[in-house]
């Protein structure tokens, strides 16, 4: 599933360790045995993942509650 | 914490069992007792010095009894309404040593009921009108609040649908900042009263906790003395036509309906999306019991669970559930799962291997994560397309989104009687009964009677 979005992002982010510029990549993002892919900004080299703030803060927040109610 | 002892425990072989408290059956005085190990069994012992040896069983089969431990740091109540004087269970209300605060307090808002139910805790009859008045309804509000609360709302009885009132009482509730009720319900006047089940909702009722025994006709002639399943099912249908979530609430009885748990579960699927779980209650026995209950007539937690497995033909597994964070380990289970479009059950399991999970748990996360998963996923979820961010979450999004509308539930709680009281337990209770004194009193501890039907808290009928 393609992530508009981060389209716009693309291009305004460098990786903090290397400096290259992150571009969108399918990352797998697994949580307490289930996982899916998804697209994400990552960078090239070091293949590191940037989790936007709005991704982390909202859905990412919901499925972890939805894995570990109760 | 695998203990094996093949005797009775005495003071010469306490050391081979786990050592709690609990009362004598016969003059509820508080009495040592201990947890013995019988292979795969476990059972509560305890000698009164004046009426004898009890052993009472308390947990057969898989998962092990050691395996099922998880652990809690106290969440002693911030305003406790007594100080612990005569000791636990005397001092309740809640008093400063109870561990945790309440999940889900009932409110006993009549003692009428239209059904003579012969394993009834609440003594209720057809008795004349004994309705809660409603200054008394909003003196617990205001004392729950007092206490720390809001709490979630239990509606119970006696059979609360019998007041006409009832949408009034949750507008109350909702006035002083009460969030989630439910109505702990036979169900036979929302088979027949869709209007009055249309108040209820309209006045902010979220979910309908239906004593459901089964899907046979037999079932409920034994347990409830008539044969009421056609209300049962109409029950359930009006609250899909309305949109109102159900939790089906069977109490299992060995010998009666401990056969049906598959049926049970298959029904609650059938009806979906309206019925968003089910709540299963080992038989407890509260009231008078000259004799002791003979341990074939109880069925423990690890029974229902390897039962429902059996039963079910693989649609639900024993290593799905897990012990709660909100209560003590050894009063419940709970598995969570997403309905899949082929009917399959996807569980949504708790870590595993390599976390955090053997270690001591905030009780007081435990019960505020209990009560927020009860108002989230007890009610009903009409779809809707989620919109809490534009950007994509992958596969994920399907997930969030199924589970929304098709998250279902299985859990159960095994209430405590005079014979297998352990008090070490009753300390971790968090569901509470509001006592006409305005007390909020550990549902166990409300309930418990002696031989004699005396009960310790629950005033007389």
């Amino acid at each position: 599933m393609s992530n508009p979005s981060l389209e716009s992002l693309k291009g305004q982010w460098t990786c903090g360790k290397c400096g290259s510029l992150l571009e969108v990549a399918s990352v797998n993002v697994s949580y307490l045995g289930s996982g899916y892919p998804v697209d994400l900004l990552v960078c090239k080299n070091c293949k590191r993942p940037l989790v936007p703030a709005e991704l982390a803060l909202g859905k990412m927040l919901e499925v972890e509650k939805l894995m570990e109610d109760k | 914490m695998a203990l094996i002892s093949t005797a009775p425990a005495t003071k010469n072989n306490l050391q081979e069992a786990i050592p709690t408290a609990s009362v004598c059956p016969v003059c509820l005085k508080r009495i040592p007792a201990a947890r013995v190990f019988y292979a795969d069994e476990v059972y509560l012992e305890k000698t009164c010095p004046e009426h004898g040896f009890f052993k009472a069983i308390v947990w057969r089969g898989l998962p092990a009894y050691p395996s099922w431990m998880r652990e809690k740091i106290p969440n002693h109540p911030t305003q406790p309404f007594h100080q612990p004087e005569t000791g636990c269970p005397f001092d309740c209300g809640l008093c400063s040593a109870h561990r945790q605060e309440p999940c889900c307090v009932l409110l006993e808002v009549t003692q009428r009921c239209d059904l003579g139910c012969p394993i009834c805790f609440a003594s209720s009859s057809l008795a004349p009108s004994s309705d809660t008045d409603l200054s008394l309804v909003e003196l617990w509000y205001k004392r729950m609040l007092q206490a720390g609360g809001p709490y979630n709302i239990q509606l119970s009885g006696g059979e609360p649908c019998l007041r006409d009132d009832l949408p009034e009482i949750i507008r109350m509730g909702k006035a002083l900042g009460f969030d989630y009720f439910q109505v702990n319900t036979n169900g036979l006047r929302l088979a027949e009263d869709i209007d009055y089940l249309r108040q209820l909702k309209e006045a902010g009722l979220d979910v309908v906790y239906l004593q459901f025994d089964g899907t046979d006709d037999a079932i409920y002639q034994t347990i409830r003395g008539r044969a009421i399943l056609q209300q049962k099912i109409k029950a359930v249908q009006n609250c899909a036509e309305l949109q109102l979530g159900v939790i089906l609430v069977p109490t299992i009885v060995p010998g009666v309906n401990d056969h049906d748990l598959g049926g049970i579960l298959r029904f609650a699927l059938q009806h979906q999306p309206a019925v968003k779980g089910i709540h299963f209650q080992p038989v407890a026995y509260f009231g008078r019991y000259p004799q002791p209950p003979r341990n074939e007539d109880r069925i423990t937690l690890p029974e229902l669970l390897s039962g429902m497995e059996s039963q079910t033909e693989g649609l639900v597994h024993l290593e799905d559930f897990h012990p709660k964070g909100s209560e003590n380990s050894y009063c419940s289970f709970t598995a969570n799962y997403i309905i899949q479009p082929d009917g399959s059950l996807k569980p949504l399991r708790e870590p595993e291997a390599g976390c955090d999970c053997h270690k001591p748990e905030s009780a007081k996360e435990g019960v505020k994560r209990s009560r927020a998963f009860v108002a989230k996923h007890w009610t009903y979820q009409a779809p809707k397309t989620i919109s809490s961010s534009n950007l994509s979450l992958g596969g994920w999004d399907e997930v969030l989104e199924r589970a929304r509308t098709h998250h279902f539930s299985i859990s159960g709680m095994a209430f405590q009687d005079a014979w297998n009281l352990d008090l070490e337990l009753l300390q971790d209770c968090c569901i509470a009964v509001a006592a006409p004194n305005g007390d909020l009193v550990p549902f166990c501890a409300y309930n418990l009677t002696n031989t004699h039907g005396q009960a310790l808290y629950r005033p007389r009928p």
